[in-house]
């Protein structure tokens, strides 16, 4: 099956109730062009699923320059563990120059941190995406509520291009938080260790803090700036108003 | 173009973003129309071609030709390449992406 004749829609109502690892066995089976991408957190799970299916799955990683020690003991850890490869993906060095430079080093604890994300991981994993057919991510619709309706599989929607239809595999989109751990304490998987010191979300260092109980886990990411997340949005409420009429 | 105000009455920032890009680059005079969606007025214009279209963002962009079906555009570099034949750098594509696209940053 070419990707252009591989149904996502059909796929994720078909997938919509299976397990993770079945998601992760149609997406190997119908892809050689696919890798996990890996954050370093909880999506520890992904790769220790995949490996069972194939012990050469593909596995890339977005090195920020600015994540935790921790986080870069546990990409180590989990590459030792799997004996597998990861890449490490790095910001473009002409373009991050160019922004430190101007804007300094903690430029989003004043102007919010979406540039310094564009260039530190959105722009290295906008090119990584270039080269691959499909991609596997740990979202989760209990992340948030913007990630409410992620389907098991879809067609990228942010990375597709009209020459490059990119397929993007979500197979915890239906776990939940409690479901992913009690895989990693029933399957010895290793994890970050700062998940031992409060962290849930873990991103880059100088933007993810320890949340407290009953915290959700977007409060330790980015907790300075409002949360207007919906900007662009055109609210709901308003357009099945008109729908309903 | 469809652009928003938003349900306190003040506009939607990333419109004017993008009204004041496609100024500064000369383009402002390719759009034939600049509608309204006022969230405050499900009857707007804006918003009833919001809702035809399935469009829950903004600002997003109507494409109309002669005997073929509308073109719906939300993501502005993509109508600036497809549609006006315009270049956009990569900073530029890179905030449309994560504008139209929120959750990329928890990537």
């Amino acid at each position: 099956m070419t990707v252009q004749e591989f149904n996502p829609e059909q796929l994720a109502k078909e997938y919509m109730h299976k397990s993770p690892e079945a998601i992760l066995q149609m997406a190997l089976g119908n892809f050689d062009n696919i890798a996990i991408s890996f954050s370093g957190a909880e999506d520890v799970v992904l790769i220790d699923m995949a490996v069972k299916i194939d012990p050469n799955i593909h596995v890339f990683s977005l090195d920020t320059g600015r994540l935790h020690s921790e986080t870069y003991r546990f990409i180590e850890q989990v590459r030792e563990h799997y004996n597998i490869k990861i890449d490490v993906l790095s910001p473009d060095s002409a373009a991050l120059e160019k922004f430190v430079r101007e804007k300094g080093l903690y430029s989003f604890y004043k102007d919010g941190h979406k540039e310094c994300c564009g260039i530190r991981k959105v722009m290295p994993l906008r090119n990584k995406l270039s080269a691959l057919d499909a991609w596997i991510t740990g979202q989760r619709k209990d992340q948030s509520p913007t990630r409410a309706d992620v389907p098991m599989v879809e067609k990228d929607g942010a990375f597709s291009t009209a020459e490059h239809r990119l397929i993007k595999f979500n197979p915890l989109s239906n776990w939940t938080s409690a479901q992913v751990w009690q895989y990693i304490r029933g399957n010895d998987v290793p994890y970050n260790e700062l998940h031992n010191k409060g962290f849930i979300s873990i991103g880059c260092e100088p933007c993810t803090r320890p949340v407290l109980p009953n915290q959700h886990e977007r409060e330790g990411r980015w907790w300075w700036e409002d949360a207007t997340m919906k900007e662009c949005g055109l609210h709901a409420n308003n357009l099945n108003k008109v729908k309903n009429q | 173009m469809i652009k928003k105000i938003k349900e306190d009455g003040s506009p939607c920032r990333k419109c004017a973003e993008v009204e004041k890009r496609l100024e500064d680059a000369g383009l402002a005079v390719r759009i034939d129309k600049i509608i309204i969606a006022d969230e405050r007025d499900p009857e707007s214009e804006g918003m009833r071609l919001a809702a035809q279209y399935k469009v829950d963002r903004a600002p997003f962009f109507i494409v109309e030709e002669k005997d073929k079906l509308p073109r719906i555009y939300t993501v502005y570099f993509r109508f600036l390449k497809e549609v006006l034949n315009a270049k956009t750098s990569e900073q530029e594509e890179i905030t449309d992406i994560m504008d139209q696209n929120t959750d990329l940053d928890y990537i």
